[in-house]
């Protein structure tokens, strides 16, 4: 493998990773009212070797969304609609049994959110890698011992030592980081990471996203980042989608979502955080709380209640998302091109 | 970096796990051989006083029939109680328990040595053939908890984990000794063969065993089977087993993560079950008039044995002790979380 280029997108093009397209996904869990949609009709692409983040608020459906890529939902889960296509696999939520299972891991790899739970107490972290290793016919055990010991050096850790270590012999953020060392010692093309980073601090953290962004680069790989942190992502990230009670509301490039978000929420979002806005005294919270699943409107749009920008489509229709310049956004009152023209006055 | 140490502390810290046990069961036996002492000899009636005095009736010096009882029971019949107290403990280090009264002229611990195998031997052949039924019913139980064998499996186990463990020895003997006599019902072993490594012999030993060791088995499987299917459910729902599934680890793997995770705490309860199948001995051997521990202590008290009854007694606890060590070792080798020093 070829190590940094200069333009690591082209780069990336040309070793050739994988494109991910999540089309029409419904995942609904059954609760005692009833099958209610946790991801509802979810269309998100992700170009080849770019990263994309996901944020929205707890509950919105990440995670759900980051399971069905590996065809994963947990009972009383399940994926009721949809597909999702990865270059060189096919239609991941066909595959059954064997198929399945070589898959992940192997051509998917993923951080799981809870990371620092992800790993079995009775056996050292490295017995657990040989574990991998075998259960995907990885010839040379020792270059796959050589590979996490890089990562974990990498990530600032004394590799041999943790490999020796047992789950409990380290701490929280030491976990998480030989969480994304397992997720990347496969050299998975396709790499979802549901919030990596939450156990670390904020150097730490920013460390991290910074090695995954180079890993992700110098092996051509296709990434999702779900993370609650706006800020970090914009580092981090090409692309930033924006989920809301289960639909992706807002979906473009990172900097012009974040330079100029067009879907009501994702403007709320932002100007809850003060480091974006620069400015202390006009940080202001998100008036309400996000819906759960006993709390979604059956009809309209899911984001409504808290919009200072309702109308009365807003009740009845879910707004479509439409895409427009490579921006996608799905909200009656400034989602539409022609709207977009006259949007200045609307603000 | 802010490991433990491991690996250099963890012998050190199994040592000092088993000496705390050692202390811990040393004074439940010297607890156990002090209650035996003071029933012996405050019992109504005082046995060792009265077999003393009925020496001296018989015709016997006092010097004789204070060595006499004093060989029956361990001390002096005379004297004050701390001097006999003494005593008694002197001759237990020397395991020495004195002599039997109704097998006149035995030493206890003879009787006891061969009382001991019909006991021991079964006693753990039925924990070894509980726990690894009851372990893999679990898992299958755990495992198809939603159709209807998961439910029939854990149906049996709360059904005979409920059921006295006599009652089912009573219920095996009726079935498979009376109403359909495939088995013997009672005894040891057939008188006709001759002791020793010839094949009628051990086929008849082996014919004996079946249904005392059957009903070992079924008195703790019900335990073992509930145990660990809660184990397995409670693991199943653990993070590690979904992200090992999430990242393609092969079933097999995945499975032996899941019954490592879910039989490891069934060690805390295996020197518990195995000191009460000990306990059952007394019933089971009763009805198969099988003649071990359990069966010598009921004919010692009976027969108002008391060196014989106190030494059982103290056998008994003594083996409950030694399983105990032996089960907490077991955990502390197989839990790197124990064996790094307790950290966790
Ligand atoms: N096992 C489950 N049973 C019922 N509902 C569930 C289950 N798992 C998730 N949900 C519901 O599905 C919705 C989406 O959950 P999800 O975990 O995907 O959210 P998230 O965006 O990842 O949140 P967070 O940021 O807190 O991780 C939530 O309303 C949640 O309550
Ligand atoms: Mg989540």
């Amino acid at each position: 493998m070829t190590a940094h280029t200069a333009t690591p997108h082209a780069a990336a093009r040309d070793m050739e990773a994988p494109g991910v397209r999540i089309r029409d996904l419904t995942v609904v869990y059954k609760t005692p009212a009833g099958e209610l949609p946790a991801v509802r009709g979810v269309d998100l692409t992700l170009a080849p070797g770019t990263i994309t983040g996901v944020v929205g608020e707890s509950g919105s459906g990440k995670s759900t969304l980051a399971l069905s890529l590996l065809n994963a939902v947990q009972p009383p889960g399940r994926i009721a609609a949809g597909s999702v296509e990865i270059d060189g696999l096919g239609d991941v939520l066909t595959l059954r049994g064997e198929d399945l299972r070589r898959a992940r891991g192997r051509e998917v790899g993923y951080v799981f959110q809870a990371a620092q739970n992800s790993l079995n107490p009775l056996k050292t972290i490295g017995k657990q890698l040989l574990d991998l290793g075998r259960s995907h016919d990885v010839e040379d055990p020792r270059a796959l011992v050589r590979d996490a010991r890089d990562l974990l050096a990498r990530m600032g850790m004394d590799g041999a030592r943790v490999l020796d270590s047992y789950q409990h012999e380290l701490s929280g953020g030491m976990r998480q980081r030989v969480g994304i060392m397992l997720a990347l010692v496969l050299n998975a093309k396709v790499v979802v990471l549901d919030e990596p980073t939450t156990a670390l601090d904020m150097i730490t953290q920013a460390t991290i996203l910074r090695i995954i962004r180079e890993v992700h680069e110098e092996r051509a790989l296709t990434t999702l980042v779900i993370t609650h942190d706006v800020g970090a992502v914009a580092e981090v990230a090409d692309d930033l989608a924006v989920m809301y009670g289960g639909r992706v509301v807002e979906h473009g490039p990172v900097t012009e979502v974040l330079g100029d978000a067009r879907h009501p929420y994702t403007r709320g979002l932002i100007r809850a955080i003060p480091r974006l806005t620069g400015d202390l005294s006009l940080a202001r919270a998100l008036p309400g709380r996000p819906p759960t699943l006993g709390t979604l409107p059956a009809q309209g749009c899911v984001f409504r209640e808290r919009c200072e920008r309702r109308m009365d489509i807003c009740e009845t229709d879910d707004p479509a998302a439409v895409t427009h310049d490579g921006r996608t956004v799905a909200c009656h009152a400034t989602g539409r091109p022609l709207e977009l023209v006259g949007r200045e006055e609307l603000v | 970096m802010t490991q433990t140490v491991p690996g250099r502390h963890r012998a050190a810290a199994i040592a000092r796990k088993v000496a705390g046990h050692v202390v811990r069961g040393l004074v439940m036996i010297w607890a156990v051989a002090t209650i035996s002492f003071v029933i012996i000899r405050e019992i109504p009636g005082n046995p060792v006083l009265g077999q003393y005095e009925s020496l001296i009736q018989k015709g016997m010096s006092p010097e004789q029939a204070e060595r006499a009882t004093a060989v029956l029971y361990g001390f002096l019949p005379t004297g004050n109680l701390w001097q006999q107290y003494v005593g008694y403990l002197g001759s237990l280090l020397h395991f020495d328990l004195g002599r039997s009264l109704s097998t006149p002229g035995v030493e206890v611990t003879t009787l006891i040595g061969h009382a001991a195998r019909w006991t021991v031997l079964p006693v753990l052949a039925g924990t070894l053939l509980s726990f690894l039924l009851g372990v893999t019913m679990g898992v299958y139980a755990a495992i198809k908890r939603s159709g209807r064998l998961g439910d029939a499996l854990a149906l049996s186990g709360s059904l005979l984990h409920g059921v006295p463990v006599y009652v089912i020895g009573l219920l095996l003997t009726a079935i498979f000794a009376t109403l359909w006599p495939i088995m013997p019902s009672g005894g040891p072993v057939d008188v006709e063969f001759v002791p020793g490594l010839n094949p009628g012999y051990i086929g008849s030993l082996v014919h004996h065993a079946v249904l005392p060791v059957v009903t070992y088995t079924l008195a703790s499987y019900g335990g073992w089977i509930l145990a660990m299917k809660s184990n397995v459910v409670a693991v199943l729902g653990d993070d590690f087993i979904l992200a090992a599934e999430l990242r393609g680890l092969r079933r097999g793997i995945v499975f032996r993560y899941l019954a490592r995770n879910a039989i490891l705490p069934l060690f805390t309860i295996l020197a518990l079950s195995i000191g009460m199948l000990f306990g059952g001995s007394i019933f089971i051997e009763q009805i198969f008039n099988y003649p071990g521990l359990g069966l010598l202590l009921v004919n010692s008290i009976s027969s108002r044995d008391y060196a014989l009854m106190g030494g059982t007694f103290l056998v008994i606890t003594v083996g409950i002790v030694v399983a105990n060590i032996v089960a907490d070792l077991l955990y502390t080798v197989i839990d790197p979380r124990v064996r790094s020093g307790g950290a966790a």
